[in-house]
């Protein structure tokens, strides 16, 4: 009997053989194309190579020279900069967007395709259109402040600025992916809840902090973790709009490397200077990185949902 | 639905054995094995070759099947990925002039081209330009495609505006150190206060430093980006920026402020003059050529080389000389703006003709001189790395006014560390 217990879950998957060989084939594919090139990173983060010639073992070094160099650091603090100037304002507009979506009684189909648009539109040309709006001296934004009468703003060479445009892009094309997400959620919470709140004399900026946010709570965890992760990544964003700007230099991320975020950082490395090795270990510190802001993020969401 | 055991074993073995044979093939068709294929196959990028030349090149060598790709994209990573298996390298690949030198110390990944017949064709190419693809110990991997000598593009109305000479031998005695050159653009500026002198300084820095005999790193592999040659430069660039002819393009608006006479002047290479025209097709007949302020100087020039795994070497150096002889070459000036490397081609007629965009001047009378008198610097393998902390620098002081002096002290410590990385002394 014990034996028999014991054997049991191993003979259940035995029974399921054929199931399993039919979602094998995900499994195969992504161990080739994404498990085994992941693996093989943690081993040319301690190689030195240049993509065809011989590598070389050295160690630590890669990650002591990480330490110390200046520009990983600032591609970091870009990277986090501009994570904070889009996702904040993301997820409290699709937030917003979605409450009234979800109060409309009409015509929310084609709104729900509206959203969602600007997250399937190419990144690619998403960038340069952005770029011609935002540009110095001959943009959209600018020629309307001229005909304002108001001075310019040098939208594309200010470091702080360079950093909202690109912000500012990545804000337009997720909000409406998260908007639908957090519509989805508003439709689980039961109406009865709206009602009881109505007939208690709440008024919506009442009902919406006591209900709503509340009842999305887990939603939201989700979307920011999301967003942590996808934010952290940019990358086609800054290349779009300053990669090609010097054919001595780049992909450095535009004037004053202002829009260096960390992936392109690895870009640079790896496929302009032809330093694989040095490629793999920012990227695997970056993932470390990354994990550490996940989980703070996390942390700090969860504490709230304790609290209240 | 039932599917016995027995029926999806056979099914996911054949399916599986099918797969393997037809990777088996593609891998077999390859031109792997004996060395005199007959089945060549060449990779260059958009606009790397003349595709009329190129065309014709598949009737001329009609015993040989040639199969050519214009690779998109990052070709330098595609190519990497290519030479490292032997059945999906190319036989004749293009190399752009900025990859060369991070090739040579994988030389024995290509044919040294001496031993195929280089070798008597070498003294009909520029000397400086073949240097560039030469390994220390003399091996020869990329025959040059292309230069890009430079020189200064300007726009003459405006010059007329300003009141500056405009004819192009004028301006070239005129312009002719980067003092003069600057003074000039700030009359310029003074005159057409919305026409700057040059689009960024890093434009400048690349010039002043092609000028010189010497780069970043010396041929024992020791950094030099610290000594006065490139501390010249570095003061040469900044200079337009504290007169305030820069006009810090950046970002991709060069095309608008090429059109919309924000730049009176460019400093570039040969080819540039299609991006010119390309971006301003309304500007035509006001431009003209002078020559480059302190001396010529190269950016670019591109070259084919024959990966070590080629299915027939020799006659894959034939292919390139023939597609590279003078005659073809301006063909490909005149179809490709791709500026011969054979100084007999600068005699023929498709490059001695007026070139309209430059209301009529021959240009070749800039260009030419320049392209035999560029002075040969040794370029590291690192070269582009170890630059790389210049340029960011130089841009670091249009967009946020950081002082000079002090980023200069940033980029030499930055160029030093990663010259320490890469193994440079």
């Amino acid at each position: 009997m014990s034996a028999g217990a014991r054997r049991g879950p191993r003979r259940r998957v035995a029974g399921y053989w054929p199931q399993y060989l039919a979602i094998s084939p995900y499994y195969l594919i992504f161990s080739v194309f994404m498990l085994f090139p992941v693996l093989y990173t943690v081993f040319l983060a301690f190689q030195k190579w240049d993509g065809i010639g011989d590598m070389h073992f050295v160690g630590f070094q890669q990650f002591r020279f990480l330490w110390d160099d200046p520009v990983f650091w600032l591609s970091v603090r870009n990277t986090l900069v501009i994570w904070v100037l889009s996702t904040v304002p993301m997820l409290f507009m699709a937030l917003v967007l979605a409450v009234l979506v979800n109060s409309t009684k009409r015509l929310t189909a084609f709104y729900r395709v509206a959203l969602f648009i600007p997250s399937i539109t190419s990144l690619v040309a998403i960038a340069i259109f952005f770029g011609a709006i935002f540009s110095n001296n001959f943009g959209l934004i600018n020629a309307i402040l001229r005909a304002l009468h108001l001075s310019a703003v040098p939208w594309m060479s200010n470091e702080w600025t360079i950093k909202l445009v690109i912000s500012a892009l990545m804000t337009w094309q997720w909000t409406g992916y998260n908007a639908i997400i957090y519509l989805a959620g508003l439709q689980a919470i039961p109406s009865e809840l709206y009602e009881a709140a109505r007939m208690d004399g709440a008024g919506p900026v009442r009902i919406f902090r006591s209900i709503t946010i509340p009842l999305l709570r887990p939603i939201i965890l989700f979307t920011v973790v999301i967003s942590t992760v996808t934010g952290l990544q940019s990358f086609t964003e800054p290349q779009v709009l300053f990669g090609s700007e010097a054919a001595t230099n780049p992909n450095s991320g535009g004037p004053g490397q202002a829009g260096l975020t960390t992936l392109l950082y690895f870009y640079h490395q790896a496929f302009d200077n032809n330093d694989f090795g040095y490629g793999a270990a920012i990227v695997w510190a970056f993932f470390l990185l990354i994990l550490l802001i996940v989980g703070i993020n996390w942390r700090l969401v969860q504490r709230k949902e304790r609290r209240s | 639905m039932d599917l016995s055991r027995r029926r999806f074993l056979q099914a996911a073995v054949l399916t599986a054995a099918a797969a393997g044979a037809t990777a088996a093939c593609g891998g077999g068709s390859g031109s792997s094995g004996a060395k005199d294929s007959k089945n060549l196959t060449l990779w260059y990028w958009s606009g790397g070759l003349s595709d009329k030349v190129v065309a014709d090149a598949k009737k001329h060598f009609s015993d040989i099947s040639l199969k050519t790709s214009v690779v998109g994209g990052d070709f330098k990573t595609k190519l990497l990925t290519g030479l490292r298996a032997a059945q999906s390298a190319p036989d004749i690949t293009g190399i752009k002039g900025e990859d060369i030198a991070s090739f040579l110390p994988n030389a024995d990944r290509f044919v040294d081209l001496k031993t195929v017949g280089a070798d008597k064709l070498v003294p009909q190419y520029l000397s400086w330009k073949l240097k560039q693809a030469t390994t220390q110990d003399g091996k020869l991997i990329g025959f040059p495609i292309d230069i890009g000598p430079c020189a200064t593009f300007y726009r003459e109305d405006l010059f007329a505006q300003a009141g500056l000479p405009t004819d192009p031998t004028e301006v070239s005695a005129q312009l002719a150190t980067w003092d003069d050159y600057f003074k000039a653009g700030v009359e310029l500026h003074k005159a057409v206060p919305k026409t700057f002198l040059v689009n960024n300084i890093g434009s400048v820095f690349t010039m002043v430093v092609g000028q010189g005999t010497q780069r970043f790193i010396d041929e024992d592999g020791k950094f030099i980006g610290d000594q006065d040659h490139i501390r010249a430069a570095w003061t040469t660039a900044v200079k337009p920026y504290t007169l305030g002819i820069d006009a810090k393009i950046n970002d991709n608006t060069w095309n608008a402020a090429i059109s919309g006479g924000t730049l009176g002047t460019e400093i570039g290479a040969a080819w540039h003059a299609l991006d010119i025209s390309n971006a301003a097709p309304g500007t035509k007949g006001k431009w003209r050529v002078a020559s480059l302020p302190g001396g010529p100087s190269n950016l670019g020039g591109s070259f084919l080389a024959i990966p070590a795994t080629s299915g027939n070497p020799e006659e894959a150096f034939k292919i390139i000389s023939w597609i590279l002889g003078p005659e073809n070459q301006a063909r490909g000036f005149t179809d490709a703006a791709l500026f011969p490397t054979a100084p007999a081609a600068y005699k023929l007629p498709a490059l001695t003709g007026g070139d309209a965009f430059f209301g009529g001047q021959k240009t070749i009378e800039i260009f030419g001189p320049a392209a035999e008198k560029i002075p040969a610097a040794y370029e590291a393998p690192a070269d582009a790395a170890v630059s790389a902390p210049f340029y960011s620098e130089l841009t670091s002081i249009e967009a946020k006014g950081k002082d000079p002096d002090e980023a200069w002290k940033d980029a030499v410590a930055q160029a030093k560390q990663i010259a320490q990385r890469q193994g440079v002394k």
